[in-house]
């Protein structure tokens, strides 16, 4: 899996979150997405961790900046046995 | 129509832009089917911008709870799925969340937001980590017990203070349970473990809570969650959240369920359909014999249970109603007839079989009971009856029970709809009732001698012939039991029907009850009639029973059957196997001559004109072969 292949799969679940369509980019970061508020992003992430199998270690999803930062963690987690 | 199950959400965007009501019915469908928390708290964000854009709800607007969260967590997400629950229940709230950790001072403090807010009700979660013996593990027992009382105290003053002040309802959470090894089985050992001390702690809180305190038990919300599936450490670090995201979704449903709770009385008639409900089958075509009911198949035990839970219902005060698509005469005929049910006509305030819609005799009870047709429940296999009383008697709750009847009390008792509210002088009263009975209980206890014992099981015992009813239960009891079985004969339910219809034979089962409970069938005699003598060709009995002096009655039973029938001596035999040792000497305790004695056999007589009944504890309610 690279990360075009995960923000292929985080687009799915933010078409769910969302009401509004979201095109994902790598760039893109919570502050360009209106919809995006504290409360969103905590089902945000039981979605992902859910999705992608993985648990991100504490605080650290808070240290990704932007969706390309985000993908490379996901990325990380992935690849542990 | 839509099923809530498969991704509502994607239907539910699409109602929503087209600005369609059925937005609303799918909504309420797809909240109480969501477990996990994103579903749940994207469906609320979907409630919200439905609400934005006015799309109009089907019910008219209320006028709002006023709701205060506070506690020692993070109240955020928890508040808004509580307030996305309560809307979905109706009870739309206004909200007031205290800030984290601060309850104490929000409390104590007059001049705080929380009584500038005026709340009607109070959510409460106290921190847990003040719910921790601070001294040793070893202390003195008593020490811990004051600490962990001085606990429950300072969350009912707490409690007090705020109803005081306010007025208001107050619901708190109780604490939740460790869930990892630490302390291994010494845990347990002290009250000083978090374990125990919390265990002692909620205990007492619930048994101390002043009817204004409602407990939110969140030791039985983990404990039905799964202990480790609620915990979530990261989550506490990173956001100081009390639990998992399921457990949060849990303990939402909860506050909801309680608030509701406080506004809405619990439900008074459970209304029941018949075939498939309270047994497998259709006793119309499957007759009294055919249906599944009683402990002769799994089926069978599954329906039993279901009635004893239903009985359950109606000890706690639910009235219960039948509706049933029947002839009336065969619908009644199992709850006058069938040995093996335990509901009966006098449980049944209002029994409707007939070819009505049930919606039209659900709606005919309603002025019959002097009850609204809200405070009914219907519950029933079929989908389609199920359907025509949602449409057409709408104020009824329907339950449709699902495909397998062992998980049929299950669903009644998640249902919800029959708990008791709050404690009542009447139930206080009641206390003094429980005590006297306990007194009895305890005088029992003392019973030395076995006489008195005996006397006070108050045991009846039903001799009954063979009957067609009985014939699996008879077959099974003949094919299985092993050890007080005197001859072993193995008999299909051709074969003891073979015997029910031969005039020769004197076939007879016992049934026995105590103040205990009902044991069912216990005993089965088989005699056959050769000349002047009986000759007992089955004598077999459940242990369960042993010495409680059903053998004597049986006995008597024997005698007297011989002596109807002409005869004037009995004779029995014993067939050794492996397992039937303790039935040996029977014959010889209960009065035969051996006379004639093998390897294989051993053969008793005892002749009739020495013999007197043996006179027994036992109540006998009926005799085999005479009329009911």
């Amino acid at each position: 899996m690279n990360q075009a292949e995960v923000i292929a799969q985080l687009q799915s679940i933010f078409d769910t979150v969302f009401l509004e369509p979201v095109v994902l980019t790598p760039a893109i970061s919570a502050k360009d997405v209106p919809e995006w508020d504290s409360l969103t992003h905590i089902s945000l992430m039981v979605a992902v961790e859910k999705s992608f199998g993985v648990r991100f270690r504490v605080g650290e999803v808070e240290n990704a900046k932007n969706i390309g930062d985000f993908a490379d963690l996901i990325l990380k987690r992935k690849q542990e046995p | 129509m839509s099923n809530p199950h498969q991704n509502p959400i994607g239907e539910l965007k699409a109602l929503l832009l087209s600005g369609d009501p059925r937005f609303w019915d799918l909504l309420d469908r797809a909240t109480r089917a969501a477990r996990d928390f994103e579903e749940v708290f994207l469906l609320s964000a979907l409630r919200k911008k439905a609400q934005a854009r006015k799309l109009s709800p089907p019910k008219p607007a209320k006028e709002k709870i006023r709701l205060a969260i506070l506690g020692g967590y993070s109240l955020y997400p928890l508040h808004e799925l509580i307030e996305h629950l309560c809307e979905m229940e109706n009870l739309p709230v206004e909200l007031w969340q205290g800030d984290y950790d601060n309850y104490i001072s929000e409390i104590m403090d007059e001049n705080s937001g929380l009584y500038e807010f005026a709340p009607q009700v109070i959510f409460l979660l106290p921190a847990e980590r003040r719910c921790m013996y601070t001294g040793k593990l070893t202390d003195a027992r008593g020490a811990q017990q004051a600490e962990a009382r001085g606990v429950v105290d300072g969350l009912l003053d707490l409690a007090r203070r705020v109803n005081e002040k306010t007025g208001a309802e107050v619901i708190t959470t109780n604490f939740m349970l460790p869930a990892r090894h630490d302390l291994g089985a010494y845990r347990s050992r002290t009250l000083g473990s978090d374990w125990s001390f919390r265990k002692w702690v909620n205990l007492e809180l619930g048994l101390a809570a002043p009817a204004y305190l409602h407990i939110c038990d969140w030791e039985f919300l983990a404990h039905r969650l799964g202990g480790l599936a609620g915990r979530d450490e990261r989550a506490w670090f990173e956001s100081k959240q009390p639990c998992s995201s399921a457990l949060l979704v849990e303990l939402a449903r909860e506050a909801a369920q309680l608030i509701a709770s406080l506004k809405r009385a619990p439900k008074k008639v459970l209304v029941l359909d018949l075939d498939n409900t309270l047994w497998g089958g259709v006793v119309a075509d499957d007759g009294l014999e055919g249906i599944e009911l009683g402990d002769t198949s799994p089926r069978g035990e599954a329906f039993k249970a279901f009635q004893k839970y239903i009985v359950s219902l109606k000890q706690r005060g639910v009235l219960l109603a039948v509706c049933s698509k029947n002839d009336f005469a065969k619908a009644a005929e199992p709850f006058e007839r069938h040995p093996d049910m335990v509901l009966r006509m006098e449980d049944i305030v209002c029994f409707k079989a007939n070819w009505e819609p049930k919606s039209e005799n659900i709606r005919a009870m309603a002025p019959e009971l002097n009850l609204g047709l809200d405070s009914f429940v219907f519950v029933d296999d079929n989908p389609a009856e199920i359907e025509i009383v949602r449409q057409f008697a709408p104020e009824v709750t329907t339950i449709l029970l699902g495909p397998d009847p062992a998980d049929y009390v299950a669903q009644l008792a998640d249902c919800r709809l029959f708990e008791p509210k709050s404690i009542t002088g009447e139930d206080a009263q009641r206390t003094s009732q429980y005590r006297s009975d306990a007194q009895r209980k305890a005088l029992e206890a003392t019973v030395t001698d076995m006489v008195s014992y005996l006397e006070s099981l108050q045991m009846e015992a039903v001799i009954s012939e063979f009957t067609p009813v009985d014939v699996p239960r008879l077959s099974q009891l003949i094919n299985k039991s092993n050890q007080f079985n005197l001859t072993t004969r193995r008999r299909s339910e051709a074969e003891v029907i073979a015997v029910m219809n031969d005039p020769n034979f004197a076939g007879y089962s016992v049934r026995l009850k105590d103040r205990f409970g009902d044991h069912g069938l216990i005993g089965i005699v088989i005699g056959e009639k050769c000349g002047e003598t009986m000759q007992v060709d089955t004598w077999l009995m459940s242990c369960r029973v042993l010495k409680r002096q059903v053998e004597e009655e049986t006995l008597n039973e024997l005698v007297r059957l011989t002596q109807a029938r002409g005869g004037r001596r009995v004779k029995g035999i014993y067939l050794p196997t492996a397992k039937n040792e303790m039935v040996r000497d029977f014959y010889s305790r209960m009065g035969f001559t051996l006379i004639a004695e093998s390897e294989t056999k051993r053969e008793f007589e005892l002749r009739l004109e020495s013999f007197q009944p043996v006179p027994t504890k036992i109540k006998i309610i009926r005799r085999a072969y005479e009329p009911s």
